[in-house]
């Protein structure tokens, strides 16, 4: 019974540890959002802003990734 | 001198959907199992090979040998390339030709945001580049993470097996009985899905990093952390300059700890990915996720080395000079 208790913890706090990939989902949406209309208005500066938007995409990545590393520590190692 | 090429997409739809047949038959002959999805990295022999002091024992897990593998996929790549530079062709082709490519891109974003010291930090950036490039693709090579050792289940419950003959046995999806199951090890698991690997790397990244800045700016790079250079002119702005070097240097620790996660993170992410959506719906889908999976390690590699890269050319420019502009 306790055992079965733990497992529901473990699941319950998997998925709340995931609410975090909200602000990295709304971040890269707002870095590409940027990106694509400066290459709508300015087509030339096309390859500078992907790599810029790539990097931006990188560290607001990031911090859903940090919420996903948790949710598995939490399924797979405790 | 354009040639029209044969249009091949009318024989090539056929051999799809032939496959797609094949692996209907072969998942009702051999059931996907699922793996027991682990963190760390498993061990192939149980007992440690030898003892490394206070640093504890070393154990034979199974990204010692994925890391022996991309060490040898990247010296032979080197040699290929090697082989058709002595040759002396002037266009390239095959491999050399894609490392031409390749080489030629990483030098001319290396020149844009570094200027004159991109020689300095260009071989850190390509090398990361390419050796995470192949460390995140070794993943999609079949069998690479389902062939391994049977150890017995201990603590959780196994699996049963099936004798194939000889020493080869198949691991079945049906759990087995209490005290009688198996668990599988894969010999080889890929690199970047261990957090020693990518940690590694990171302080390979962030060390070099402080290197390259001071190479640049001399001893005046270290007033970036500890800034007494305006403290006594203007009191209260000197003392923030003061806080703002401590966020500098606590940020410096963060960027390890993001490097290694966000390296980590992914490819665990797709890793599991794959294991869950290989067992639930075996046919077809999981190639789209392979495809997938392709994408996001190229994406991965190119950003890490890409961000090494940026904060390499940011250290070689110390803040102070910007100023007086």
């Amino acid at each position: 019974m306790t055992g079965d208790i733990i497992m529901a913890a473990k699941f319950i706090g998997a998925g709340l540890a995931m609410i975090g990939a909200l602000g990295g989902g709304v971040g890269i949406g707002m870095s590409v959002q940027g990106a694509l209309q400066g290459m709508a208005r300015n087509p030339d500066a096309y390859g500078n802003l992907l790599t810029n938007m790539i990097l931006g995409i990188a560290f607001s990545e990031a911090i859903a990734i940090y919420c996903l590393v948790i949710a598995f520590l939490m399924l797979f190692v405790l | 001198m354009e040639t029209k090429r044969k249009w091949r997409w009318g024989v090539n739809r056929w051999y799809i959907l032939l496959f797609i047949i094949l692996s209907i038959f072969a998942v009702s002959l051999f059931p996907p199992v699922r793996p027991n999805i682990q963190v760390a990295a498993e061990k192939i022999i149980e007992e440690p090979l030898f003892n490394l002091g206070p640093l504890g024992d070393f154990y034979l897990t199974n990204t010692v040998p994925a890391l022996l593998f991309v060490d040898l996929v990247v010296i032979l790549l080197a040699f290929a390339v090697r082989q058709a530079l002595r040759k002396g062709d002037l266009v390239p082709r095959g491999i050399s030709g894609a490392f031409e490519a390749l080489i030629e891109v990483l030098y001319n974003l290396t020149e844009t945001s570094a200027g004159k010291w991109a020689r300095q930090i260009f071989p850190w950036f390509a090398s990361i580049v390419i050796v995470v490039l192949i460390s995140n693709w070794m993943k999609l090579i079949p069998g690479i993470e389902t062939i391994g050792v049977m150890h017995h289940a201990t603590g959780k419950a196994g699996n049963q097996i099936q004798s194939l003959g000889g020493i080869w046995y198949n691991w079945l999806p049906q759990e087995a009985a209490s005290g009688q199951g198996y668990v599988l090890t894969p010999f080889v698991r890929a690199l970047s899905t261990d957090l020693n690997f990518t940690l590694g790397l990171a302080i390979v990244s962030v060390v070099m990093t402080q290197v390259i800045g001071v190479r640049a700016q001399g001893i005046r790079y270290f007033s970036k952390f500890l800034n007494f250079t305006t403290m006594f002119k203007k009191p209260f702005f000197g003392f923030m300059d003061f806080l703002v070097g401590i966020l500098e240097t606590i940020s410096e620790f963060a960027k390890v700890l993001s490097f290694s996660f966000r390296l980590f993170g992914n490819m665990f992410a797709g890793f599991v990915l794959l294991a869950l959506v290989g067992t639930m719906i075996p046919i077809f889908v999981p190639s789209m996720i392979f495809m997938f999976e392709f994408f996001i390690g190229l994406i991965q590699a190119f950003v890490f080395g890409m961000l090494t890269m940026v904060f390499m050319a940011q250290a070689t420019h110390g803040h102070a000079e910007e100023e007086h502009e």
